[in-house]
């Protein structure tokens, strides 16, 4: 455009100079009276460009005017299209906004991208994320050259006491470089030095931001105070800074945010190559220059080197490289991105939808655009014209959207569990936001091109003349407006099924038996401080005077306690010997959980009792080497033996088996669902308390009411024990069921929302095009009618041409589903991506409500008066 | 321009007297700036900071298209000529000028 005007300007000052050269001036003067007359090109240029940008700033304006007038007169037309594109453009911006806090947070680490967490991995074992001996992560830290830096994590509970009321705490127990490797600096004080590491220098903590503004009130002079910590006193050295956490799920015991952060000093026994059991989580920093690919190759040969050397402890270990991001945000991936997909689909059905809309709305407004054409109007200013009223209408509706969507989210937020999403509040912050204007003006572009472009171009001059009457709704308009019903049904059809596989698999998920009797559990823990609880003998006998004085509550019908409860995704598992067959190495021998329990435990939890007996009184008050076996144990290693009187040596208390007295099984118990209802029940050995004295243990009271109301009565009878001690994850049996459920719930709850949206709009789509096209045949109709065609003649009429859809979009969609669903296998309990069931009732549902929606205006079409509407013309 | 009338009054002048010396044919740009100058009367003289602005928008009204051609002395030269919505708005400026032209030589009458 610039250089065309520059050509013509200069043939211009040609064109002048020989004017003046023919009115008899000599070349040079010619010229110069040529360029004075011209008064310079590049003036003259930004003269045209300024013209030119005034010009199109101001009939874009006058369009935009033009648009809002347009929308105004339109109110019903203009609620519709802002509402629809409201939802579409609103949950687009509610799940990018968990995707964006979920998945692409920034992690308050410095340079989080170099993190890495490694875990050790048994080809043996489904978990790919296994706790770290310390022996191996000492050989990892010598042998490696990948990392600039390897630290580690355990975290505890401890009480804290002193200064109010004791409380319960999780404690983090870390290496002294903990905080250097992930980059963190204490608000206040120094935090750990190297010297904090070495043991006799060890007695210092870190206090989260929360738990120095909670319990001491944000002192500023906390530094190189004391605090007691299971009635041991520690020197506070640092407070981390406010959004300053750590919590990886996977290989944490308590599975919650710590609150003080203490250094964890190896005894020099770990550094002597023994199985010292793996309870470690292991963070890592690459080096500047390594790439993950490097450090997962070398990990891995320094792995097959250990297993090599160390056959007992390491056979069949191996080690796992996953980077920090990844690892955070976990098993919510999956789900986030089907979700993230689903709402696109939304949003892709409102843009058809509205495409129909604006094309049938073109019909009614054929007149308007004949005018504008024949008074001088070129197609490509319709456009625009048309353009910019969709445009108008897209900002209109994403700016209500993204109200919706901060509503939304965080109503969402709100309604789902803590332990699901570990976000409170989703701020709009500027990612969430321009993701929402590309979505809005894209969404614009989209359904707006087809039908002002079809508008603008598919006239001819005899429009005006015909008057606006429906005959030359052109044949291609209606075949778009066919495409877009199709693609909105297809579409809204992949979303139902998608949906459909997630209500199948949540319905056979509920329908799993955990086990033991879910109602009326109260859960708590309940932890004993080293320092006042020394021995076992102590430990044993306070646990059965407080079990007593529980049973003894009016409404408490019985109780018992164990040392991990089910459903809260922890454990401890070790190797156990059957005497009855022949020894092996670790890594070859079964693998059980061992689960520590009370009195009165199976009639407590309802679980039942297969063969043998429970324990007795005697049992359950000193050591006598009894143990119970679940099913799954049974099925998995007695190889159809008799279970009872089998002696098993359970690696628990030693690596060694000249070091352990066997246990004899006395009784077979049935299989408890311990990790989840959707994970397998592994096989388990169970002990009475005083075979392996645990100072943590879950009570578990079974009630006749409500269990949360017994509570205080409950406290109660603790704080005469023990004034120090606290009640700590008090929750019912049924509150851990279902957030043991909760990413499920959640995932099928929202996508069926979603696919339930799609349907709404595909139906209402379906329904405005048959409407309009019934409207469009009334005159065919009534001649019909006056030829004698009867009711249901005109109905199939009607039918067979919204069938005709709904089979086209039932095939692509089926077909779009079938590819679409192996996507959310991860997702899917029990259930397969292409269940056959779900396959053949989606479709059959979709064609019912799309066909439904047919019925509407072909009852209308049944009514045309033949006199009405022959005279019509 | 070279007159100092109002710029309102002036727009809508130089359409009409632009359109009118295309209406006889086509023509490149000094071409209509003469032929302006030569039906006013010199009156008008029209200059390249006021024409080009103005021929450029009137094309993108579409009142005129353009097209490049050989002059008199085979100089390559852009050619502008009126459309046919470019004809009807010629029409109608023509009739909104005389009705303007006329109530104003009434007024004047009138005193």
């Amino acid at each position: 455009m610039d250089a065309e005007l520059d050509s013509e300007l200069h043939a211009h000052l040609d064109l002048l100079t020989d004017e003046n050269l023919r009115a008899g001036m000599g070349r040079p003067e010619a010229e110069r009276a040529a360029r004075l007359e011209l008064g310079g090109v590049e003036q003259v240029k930004e003269q045209v460009r300024h013209r030119r940008l005034g010009n199109w700033l101001q009939s874009v304006f006058g369009d935009v005017r033009y648009a809002l007038r347009q929308l105004r007169k339109n109110p019903g037309f203009t609620a519709v299209a802002i509402l629809t594109l409201a939802l579409g453009i609103g949950a687009n911006t509610a799940i990018f906004s968990v995707v964006d806090g979920v998945l692409l947070r920034s992690l308050p680490y410095r340079d989080p991208g170099r993190l890495v967490m490694v875990w050790e991995r048994n080809s043996e074992s489904r978990n790919p994320y296994n706790t770290v001996s310390p022996p191996n992560f000492l050989d990892w830290q010598a042998r490696n050259s990948v990392f600039s830096g390897m630290a580690y994590v355990c975290d505890v509970r401890n009480n804290l006491t002193g200064q109010g009321d004791p409380e319960e705490v999780v404690v983090q127990a870390v290496s002294a470089n903990f905080f250097s490797v992930l980059g963190v600096e204490p608000i206040l004080g120094s935090g750990f030095t190297p010297e904090n590491g070495i043991k006799g220098h060890d007695d210092v903590v870190v206090l989260g931001f929360g738990l120095w503004q909670r319990r001491f009130a944000g002192d500023p002079n906390i530094i190189g105070k004391s605090i007691l910590l299971n009635g041991k006193p520690q020197t506070v050295v640092g407070v981390a800074p406010e959004n300053y956490t750590w919590l990886v799920k996977d290989g944490s015991l308590t599975g919650e945010k710590p609150q003080i952060w203490t250094p964890f000093v190896f005894p020099p026994a770990y550094a002597v190559h023994k199985n010292m059991g793996r309870f470690i989580s292991v963070v890592a920093r690459l080096k500047p220059d390594v790439t993950l690919t490097a450090a997962r190759s070398q990990m891995k040969s320094i792995a097959s080197q250990l297993e090599i050397e160390y056959p007992d402890a390491d056979r069949h270990w191996g080690v796992n490289v996953v980077p920090m991001a990844e690892q955070v945000s976990g098993s919510l991936r999956p789900a986030l991105l089907v979700l993230f997909g689903a709402v696109f689909f939304v949003l892709l059905i409102a843009c058809a939808n509205l495409s129909g809309l604006l094309l049938a709305r073109a019909g009614a407004r054929e007149r308007e655009i004949a005018v504008r054409s024949a008074i001088g109007a070129s197609p490509w200013r319709i456009t625009r014209q048309l353009l910019i009223e969709s445009m108008v209408l897209a900002i209109l509706g994403g700016a209500t959207g993204i109200a919706l969507a901060v509503w939304g989210t965080n109503a969402l937020l709100a309604a789902s569990p803590s332990n699901l999403l570990d976000l409170r509040a989703v701020p709009l912050n500027a990612r969430v936001l321009s993701f929402s204007t590309l979505c809005t003006l894209t969404a614009g572009l989209l359904f707006g091109f087809v039908p002002s472009y079809f508008t603008a171009w598919s006239r001819s001059g005899q429009t005006l003349r015909e008057a606006g009457r429906g005959t030359s709704a052109t044949v291609r308009s209606v075949a778009a407006r066919n495409v877009f019903v199709v693609a909105q049904l297809s579409l809204a059809l992949v979303l139902l099924v998608g949906s459909g596989l997630l209500i199948r698999s949540f319905i056979r998920l509920v329908a799993v038996e955990p086990g033991f009797q879910v109602k009326n559990l109260l859960t708590f823990k309940v932890t004993l401080p080293e320092a006042r609880y020394a021995t076992d003998p102590a430990r044993v006998q306070f646990f059965q005077q407080f079990l007593a004085k529980i049973a003894a509550i009016p409404g408490v019908s019985s109780v018992s306690m164990e040392s991990f409860p089910p459903l809260t995704g922890l454990g401890a598992a070790t190797d156990v010997h059957l005497l009855s067959q022949p020894v092996g190495p670790h890594g070859e021998l079964p693998v059980a959980n061992v689960r520590v329990v009370g009195a009165d435990y199976l009639r407590t939890m309802g679980i039942s009792l297969h063969a043998g007996r429970f324990f007795t009184t005697q049992e359950l008050q000193e050591e006598k080497h009894v143990t119970i076996v679940n099913e799954a144990f049974v099925e998995k290693y007695l190889n159809g033996a008799e279970p009872l009187r089998q002696k098993a040596a359970i690696y628990m208390k030693s690596l060694t088996e000249s070091e352990l007295v066997p246990s004899e099984v006395i009784g077979v118990v049935g299989d408890v669902h311990q990790m989840g209802l959707d994970s397998m029940p592994d096989p388990t050995v169970y002990w009475p308390h005083p075979e392996l004295v645990m100072s943590q243990m879950t009570i578990l009271a079974r009630t006749s009411g409500d269990p949360m109301v017994l509570v205080p009565a409950i406290r109660d009878e603790l704080h005469q024990l023990d004034r120090e001690l606290p009640m700590a994850s008090i929750a019912s049996m049924e509150q851990l069921l279902a957030d043991s459920l909760a990413r499920s719930r959640f995932t099928m709850l929202l996508l069926g929302l979603f696919a339930a949206f799609a349907l709404l709009l595909a139906a209402i789509g379906i329904y405005g095009l048959l409407a309009y096209s019934v409207i469009q045949r009334t005159q065919e109709l009534g001649v019909r009618i006056a030829l004698g065609a009867q009711m249901d003649d005109i109905l199939r009429l009607v039918l067979t041409q919204g069938a005709r859809l709904v089979a086209a979009g039932a095939v692509f969609g089926t077909l779009a589903a079938v590819g679409l669903s192996q996507l959310m296998k991860s997702l899917l309990f029990d259930v397969e991506a292409l269940d056959p069931l779900t396959l053949t009732a989606v479709p059959l549902f979709l064609a019912l409500i799309a066909l439904a929606a047919c019925y509407l205006p072909a009852r209308r079409a049944t009514r045309v008066d033949p006199m009405v509407a022959l005279r019509y013309e | 321009m070279s007159t100092g009338e109002s710029t309102t009054l002036l727009q809508g002048t130089l359409d009409l007297l632009i359109l009118k010396s295309l209406a006889t044919g086509e023509m490149h740009g000094l071409g209509v700036s003469r032929r302006i100058e030569q039906i006013t009367g010199g009156t008008f003289v029209v200059k390249p900071g006021s024409l080009f602005p103005a021929l450029h928008r009137m094309e993108e009204e579409g009142w005129i298209s353009s097209f490049w051609g050989e002059s008199e002395n085979n100089r390559r030269a852009k050619y502008y000529q009126l459309t046919k919505a470019g004809r009807r708005q010629l029409e109608t400026e023509t009739r909104r000028w005389s009705r303007i032209s006329l109530a104003i030589a009434r007024v004047l009458e009138a005193s």
